[in-house]
């Protein structure tokens, strides 16, 4: 029997009421077992406040301003309602909820009598994704009108949840895996090792089900499949990757660029974002430079590309995110704002994956496949002035800093270890989210100019405030960021809009502090806005932890300075 | 082999747009005697069904029954780009599977695009006793739609024996639009019980809108909180008719 949505609904209002990590694991494996098989791939996406597999290019597209339209028309409940329950529980599901509970709604019906299954949201979801061209907006609000209006309040706050893409449940990747591994009988780490080579715990979650751990063990790459990227520790300084890799380590630049992930096929060539999007159409020297140089027939390459003048030095990483932003004019921009792409890794070659060899051999396999391509610059050494030197000779040239690779460690999906480091000179900017912005005064008086940054809290999915600043934006930026705000404003409060947590920006701070002002308990002193992060979701931002830690470092130091 | 022809490609622009207003990707049935779709939109919330005989075309070539699925949209991109007067020619090539769009007139042109692979959904036609029968011209109906729209997004159409009203109550304002029988609006009124039903205008509106643009006469049918069936008489043989679910407050 085909699963209604509403016991997805109900088994979310459990896990959101316990803060316990076991019970919702347990809980979860429960709902798991419950399912048929294909409900799980679903399931399992929805739950975590995705409405497509994550490999999917497909998007929703749905503005704040269509969905909170058909709220409001369906429920025809005054919008103050909505601002209430939002004041009170700060939850965009829960305030749609509160509107459902205040009123009959009117109920759109079918030709065709359907139960709201996780099949049938499922198959709405597609719909509205794929309303494509002119009236496309008028289809989506159909499409959503007749979603919700099948829905009872308790859906209708999962389902609003899904389309703002934040779930704030508390269940999240990690307690995924283990569920998934509770549920269908299959060792923890043959469901994590699956997931990072899939990049998707969802369709892990599927082939667990029919397949068990036999299944999982035979997983491999698929070209065209975006893997999920191997991350990097923060180190503070050369003398402490040297320490902890213990001897030679190998250096390269850290460009100020985007990293991509290429993938070839024959004459197809595919790029992606860190994001795991298709980016191919916004660069196509990159395609280029690849159909032109590397001969293999099938290739998953890493790299990175960034932006640079006509004399090819590089310059700031904003005019190279322009370009994922408005792929329709890549013509126009690819003459302004030339790109220069330097290979680092390679992870599949003519169907062998490469990813447990050694990094310095999978370096040279790409050395011999890269054809002309140039490879990031590489230094190396265990000999700390060296590696000082070349950190400099990085800055100098106008990159960030510098990468570190163990020189045996393997390419891990979707982890960040001590294997790679990237080092940068000054205090780590952080990456944060703009949770809810004022309006200036004087000459700013129009524009939303002083944001509220967040950082996520990795257990409860929550973002939490560690700062506020008007700083760093220009008077264009600033216009373009109160454009962006407003469409996704959920509440507003005087001259405070509150907004869904989605644009990420970097910030550089002076010190971090203690501070009882903010739930988080940290708070950033000088904060500044350095770039707008269109590469990043919010659910890469970074997360309280990091500040912490950031927070306990910056205190050692401290003491040390005091010492000596 | 599948080939039809029509002399004006406004005719089949027409049948084109009034089937992109529910559809995305149509499955046309393809038979010696003509073309037929029938078809829900993705939210099940309304459907087409749609016939052209063979008589309807300058030329129509079957030879055996088949199914043809395309994107609508991409269609109409395509067919938009013949005038007025221009003769539009469409055909199958089974070998790539490719649907060729010839437009002639000042000059011509062969595109070609591809077609998708077909649905095996049938969709029944909705079994209802209908208790009002009403014949409209399109355009009086239009006007009417037209009028609710601007108080709101819904509208409960009611018939007695003398009348067709059309009302909508928006958050501010409101609209009763009044078609007395026999008027210049109504041409016909069969009621065998008073009845009432709500109706979302996005869709309402939308399928008036297209299907005016190959009908001056619809025929609506319609009981208490039940679909409403309209019927667009085609000024040549065909059939195009609508159903759409209408809405009801819970409990």
């Amino acid at each position: 029997m085909a699963t209604l949505f509403k016991s997805l609904a109900v088994f979310l209002e459990k896990v959101e009421a316990t803060k316990k990590r076991l019970e919702i694991i347990a809980i979860a494996a429960d709902f798991l077992k419950s399912l048929d098989a294909e409900d799980v791939e679903p399931a399992v996406s929805l739950i975590l406040g995705r409405a497509f597999p994550k490999w999917s290019q497909k998007t929703l597209d749905v503005s704040w301003t269509t969905l909170s339209g058909v709220l409001q028309r369906i429920t025809d409940v005054d919008w103050s309602v909505f601002h209430e329950a939002f004041a009170h529980t700060g939850d965009v599901g829960a305030a749609a909820k509160a509107l459902f509970e205040k009123t009959n709604v009117q109920r759109q019906t079918l030709l065709q009598d359907e139960t709201l299954t996780i099949l049938e949201v499922r198959r709405l979801l597609d719909a509205i994704a794929s309303a494509t061209g002119a009236g496309s907006r008028e289809k989506k609000e159909r499409l959503i009108t007749t979603l919700l209006s099948q829905a009872s309040p308790v859906e209708v706050k999962y389902l609003v949840k899904i389309f703002i893409g934040e779930m704030r449940t508390g269940m999240h990747e990690g307690l995924m895996e283990q569920a998934v591994a509770l549920a269908f009988n299959v060792p923890l780490a043959a469901v994590q090792k699956a997931s990072m080579t899939l990049g998707d715990i969802a369709e892990v979650a599927a082939m667990a089900k029919v397949g068990g751990k036999a299944q999982l063990e035979q997983l491999g790459f698929q070209v065209f499949r975006p893997v999920k990227l191997m991350l990097a520790q923060s180190a503070d300084d050369v003398a402490e990757v040297l320490a902890q890799h213990g001897g030679k380590t190998a250096f390269e630049y850290k460009y100020d660029g985007a990293r991509v992930q290429i993938h070839k096929r024959g004459g197809d060539v595919r790029v992606f974002s860190r994001r795991l999007t298709d980016v191919t159409r916004s660069l196509p020297e990159v395609v280029k430079a690849v159909k032109a140089n590397v001969n293999a027939s099938e290739a998953i390459l890493e790299g990175e590309v960034i932006a640079v003048d006509h004399g090819g030095r590089p310059i700031p990483f904003q005019h190279l995110m322009r370009r994922f932003k408005r792929i329709r004019e890549v013509q126009d921009t690819a003459e302004e704002i030339p790109v220069a792409l330097y290979l680092f890794d390679m992870l599949y070659l003519n169907g062998e994956s490469l990813i447990s060899l050694p990094y310095v051999q999978r370096r040279r396999i790409l050395a011999e496949n890269a054809g002309g391509i140039p490879l990031t610059k590489q230094v190396i050494t265990d000999r700390k002035e060296e590696a000082e030197a070349f950190l400099k000779e990085a800055i100098d040239s106008g990159h960030e800093g510098l990468m570190a690779k163990k020189l045996d460690s393997p390419y891990t999906p979707g982890a960040r270890g001590k294997r790679w480091f990237k080092i940068k000179p000054v205090l780590e900017p952080l990456d944060l989210v703009i949770t809810a912005a004022e309006y200036g005064y004087g000459r700013r008086h129009e524009w939303l100019s002083d944001y509220y940054l967040a950082a996520r809290d990795a257990v409860t999915g929550e973002f939490l405030n560690v700062g506020k600043t008007f700083k760093g934006l220009t008077d264009a930026e600033m216009a373009e960021m109160t454009k962006r705000l407003k469409a996704l404003a959920v509440h507003e409060e005087r001259n405070r809009v509150f907004v869904l947590p989605r644009i990420v920006v970097e910030v550089t701070y002076n010190e971090i502090q203690k501070s009882p002002k903010y739930k988080s308990g940290m708070a950033l002193r000088f904060a500044r806005i350095s770039r707008i992060r269109e590469d990043k979701t919010a659910e890469e931002a970074d997360t309280i932890e990091k500040i912490k830690h950031i927070y306990e470092q910056q205190f050692a130091k401290k003491g040390k300075y005091k010492t000596e | 082999m599948f080939k039809l022809k029509v002399s004006d490609a406004k005719l089949l622009r027409d049948m084109v747009t009034a089937i992109s207003i529910l559809v995305d990707e149509a499955t046309f049935k393809i038979e010696p005697e003509g073309l037929k779709l029938r078809a829900m939109d993705p939210s099940r919330v309304a459907m087409i069904d749609f016939e052209w005989p063979k008589t309807v075309f300058e030329e129509y070539v079957c030879e055996a029954p088949s199914k043809m699925c395309i994107n609508i949209s991409e269609l109409l991109r395509l067919l938009k780009r013949a005038g007025k007067d221009e003769a539009v020619e469409l055909s199958l090539d089974e070998k790539t599977g490719r649907l060729q769009i010839k437009i002639t007139g000042k000059y011509s042109r062969n595109f070609n695009m591809p077609t998708l692979e077909a649905s095996e959904e049938e969709v029944p036609t909705p079994k209802i006793t209908f208790n009002v029968k009403a014949k409209a011209t399109t355009q009086g109906l239009s006007q009417a739609i037209e009028d609710a729209q601007l108080v709101s997004d819904h509208v409960r159409i009611e018939a007695d024996t003398e009348k067709l009203v059309l009302n909508a109550t928006g958050d501010l304002m409101g609209a009763t639009i009044t078609l007395q029988k026999g008027s210049d609006a109504l041409l016909d009124l069969e009621v065998k019980e008073n009845s009432k039903a709500t109706f979302s205008l996005s869709y309402l509106a939308e399928i008036i809108k297209a299907a005016s643009a190959t009908s001056d006469i619809a025929t609506l049918e319609f009981s208490t909180d039940m679909p409403i069936k309209i019927d667009f008489q085609q000024t040549k043989e065909g059939k195009l008719t609508f159903f759409l679910a209408p809405r009801i407050e819970s409990e």
